[in-house]
């Protein structure tokens, strides 16, 4: 069994590679828009949907399609951000709950969506790198990376390495994190908060949305799939502290590194149970995250 | 003439919803009528802890389905009969909340949301795995197959629950705590209320109803599966219909209960080719109840006779001559 411990440590360093994306998007929504968001998961398996149905109707590679998709979810976070924004502001009671729910209720409705559109088949995404790996042997250990995985980690950091460098460097970075410290204090320095919470939704979900078209390729694309995902952005998003980003990639691995090491020595069918239980294990012992750096 | 008081009320609606099964007796009606109950009970379960306390569970269906694997194991491992079978499901709810709540209810807010979450999740993972309950493929009990007496017992669980929520949460102090801690908890703190006790006894007094309530459905239905009893859609939908009758108030959730199964049934019963599509109405149904009503039906019901009966004694005073 020794012999696939360099496998099931790349596998889940491959496998966590594409949640971080979607952690990070999840953490930078929380952290402005304070919005727990219930529909991260379903804005993944959308993604996967809209890109399977591109590349079909345009016989292309679905990921020439993460452009589009990026752009189409973008667009939807967009005009959809006032909608949230009313449900948080004005002066009803427990307006964070209220969000909670309107997200869950949105959840529901994409999840039922899909169900009618694309039916209750699993499938999967086929792209050029999906056949293609490269195998390593050294001695009795041998090593297999397929491409595809191998493209999620590449994308996965170039989404984190794009977002870093958008909120560091850029003056719609500095608003963002002015906002996201003190909302009325950044509109007193002139920051436009409606058109910064809107742009940050906008780009969370369509940086999920592109996830999915990994998660799809990687794993499979199932219409139902939203809930369970939903929870492993929890579980990164918890595990790293609500709102501590450079917690997220060591929580993506873990993820990752649970999942394979399940797969590979225990039980496949304890994966779930095992990751929902440590999540919430976790938020009992410690609600701000493994680093206790959370809000 | 004295004014009835409300507890009476609440035992001749009970009474006479009582008489209903004796007047319609078939078989279809009587189905609908105990699941219609069902759903009243575990609304009103769920917005004892959502709307009184201020803290979203989304791991209700957990008490359901441990009080319906109770039962159901107790009926066919151990041969008891029903009634014991129900209230041992009633008090493994509750224990389940009691060891579960205890530190479940530290975490505040989405935290709260996310950890019932997974905790729910988490137990169907277990149900799903066991070999005991079955597995994926869920137990079959004994049929009893007497719609009559079905609807009965519903209506003496969700009955008896309705009333004892309406005596602690209106006529007892408790429900005020409740709302204290739900609009300040650390100011709750500061008056002298313990909110980590009254938060946990609210969380098993909405556990152990819901327990007796899983029983009775597994009993009934003689099928459970660790999806048809802890599956998402058993909170999801006692969330809908709580919060589209109005948080806080015990009336309105059965009222959005009923509503909203009428509504179900009569999608079922038509549109049955698009199944499907009722996920998209109850995600929409909820979006569009937090978005335009967000006090819910009865919230908005009885927001605006407050608000007429406010301005005709303000009216009245205004006529007042002056001396």
């Amino acid at each position: 069994m020794l012999v696939l411990l360099p496998q099931a440590i790349i596998d889940g360093v491959l496998l966590g590679g594409i949640y971080l994306t979607v952690a990070m998007g999840f953490s930078l929504c929380y952290g402005v828009l304070h919005v727990i968001d219930f529909a991260v998961g379903e804005w993944i398996m959308l993604g996967a949907f809209v890109a399977l149905t591109v590349s079909t109707w345009l016989h292309m590679d679905p990921l020439l399609s993460l452009p589009v998709v990026f752009v189409v979810f973008a667009a939807v976070g967009w005009l959809l951000q006032p909608v949230l924004h009313r449900v948080l502001s004005g002066s009803r009671g427990r307006p964070v709950l209220m969000a909670l729910v309107f997200t869950f209720g949105l959840a529901l409705a994409f999840r039922g969506g899909a169900l009618t559109v694309f039916g209750i088949f699993t499938r999967s995404l086929n792209t050029a790198l999906s056949q293609g790996s490269w195998s390593i042997s050294w001695g009795s250990f041998f090593l297999t990376v397929p491409f595809i995985r191998l493209a999620g980690l590449v994308y996965a950091l170039a989404v984190m390495g794009a977002l870093t460098y958008l909120l560091k460097k850029t003056d719609f970075g500095l608003a963002v994190r002015a906002v996201a410290q003190n909302k009325e204090a950044a509109g007193l320095m002139g920051v436009d908060i409606k058109r910064t919470c809107a742009a940050v939704y906008g780009l969370y979900v369509g940086v999920s949305a592109m996830t999915g078209v990994f998660v799809g390729a990687i794993v499979s694309l199932n219409a139902a799939m939203g809930p369970d995902l939903s929870l492993f952005a929890f579980f990164v998003v918890v595990l790293a502290g609500m709102g501590y980003l450079p917690g997220v990639p060591w929580a993506s691995f873990l993820l990752g590194l649970i999942q394979s090491f399940f797969l590979i020595y225990l039980n496949p069918s304890y994966v779930l149970l095992a990751l929902f239980t440590i999540l919430y294990v976790i938020l009992v012992i410690s609600p701000t995250g493994m680093f206790r750096k959370g809000v | 003439m004295r004014k009835i008081p409300a507890w009476l009320w609440i035992l001749l609606t009970v009474g006479a919803t009582g008489l209903v099964p004796v007047v319609m007796t078939d078989a279809f009606f009587l189905r609908l009528f105990t699941e219609a109950l069902m759903w009243i009970g575990l609304a009103i379960t769920w917005d004892l802890v959502a709307g009184y306390t201020g803290y979203l569970n989304f791991g209700h269906g957990v008490s359901f389905g441990i009080g319906a694997y109770t039962a159901a194991l107790l009926i066919m491992r151990a041969g008891w009969p029903f009634g014991p079978a129900a209230v041992a499901g009633g008090v493994a709810a509750g224990l389940m909340a009691l060891i579960a709540g205890w530190p479940t209810l530290r975490l505040r807010g989405a935290y709260f949301a996310i950890g019932t979450w997974a905790l729910n999740r988490a137990i169907m993972q277990l149900a799903l795995v066991l070999n005991f309950t079955g597995g994926p493929d869920g137990m079959r009990l004994p049929p009893f197959l007497d719609p009559k007496f079905f609807a009965w017992v519903m209506l003496g669980v969700v009955g008896a629950t309705f009333l004892t929520l309406w005596l602690f949460l209106e006529e007892a102090p408790f429900g005020l705590k409740l709302k204290a801690i739900r609009e300040d908890e650390l100011g709750s703190l500061a008056i002298g209320i313990n909110p980590a006790k009254l938060k946990l006894q609210a969380y098993v007094l909405s556990a152990v109803p819901v327990g007796v309530i899983g029983s009775v459905y597994a009993y009934w239905i003689t099928f459970i599966d660790p999806v048809s009893t802890l599956g998402d859609l058993i909170t999801d939908q006692a969330v809908v219909m709580a919060i589209f009758g109005g948080l806080g108030t015990l009336i309105g959730p059965v009222i959005g209960a009923i509503l909203f199964f009428a509504f179900k049934t009569y999608f079922w019963a038509y549109l049955s080719d698009y199944q499907v599509l009722y996920l998209i109405i109850l995600g929409l149904a909820i979006a569009a109840t937090v978005f335009f009503l967000p006090d819910g039906f009865w919230g908005t019901v009885a927001r605006r006779q407050e608000g007429r009966r406010a301005l005709q004694k303000g009216m009245a005073l205004a006529q007042l001559p002056e001396k």
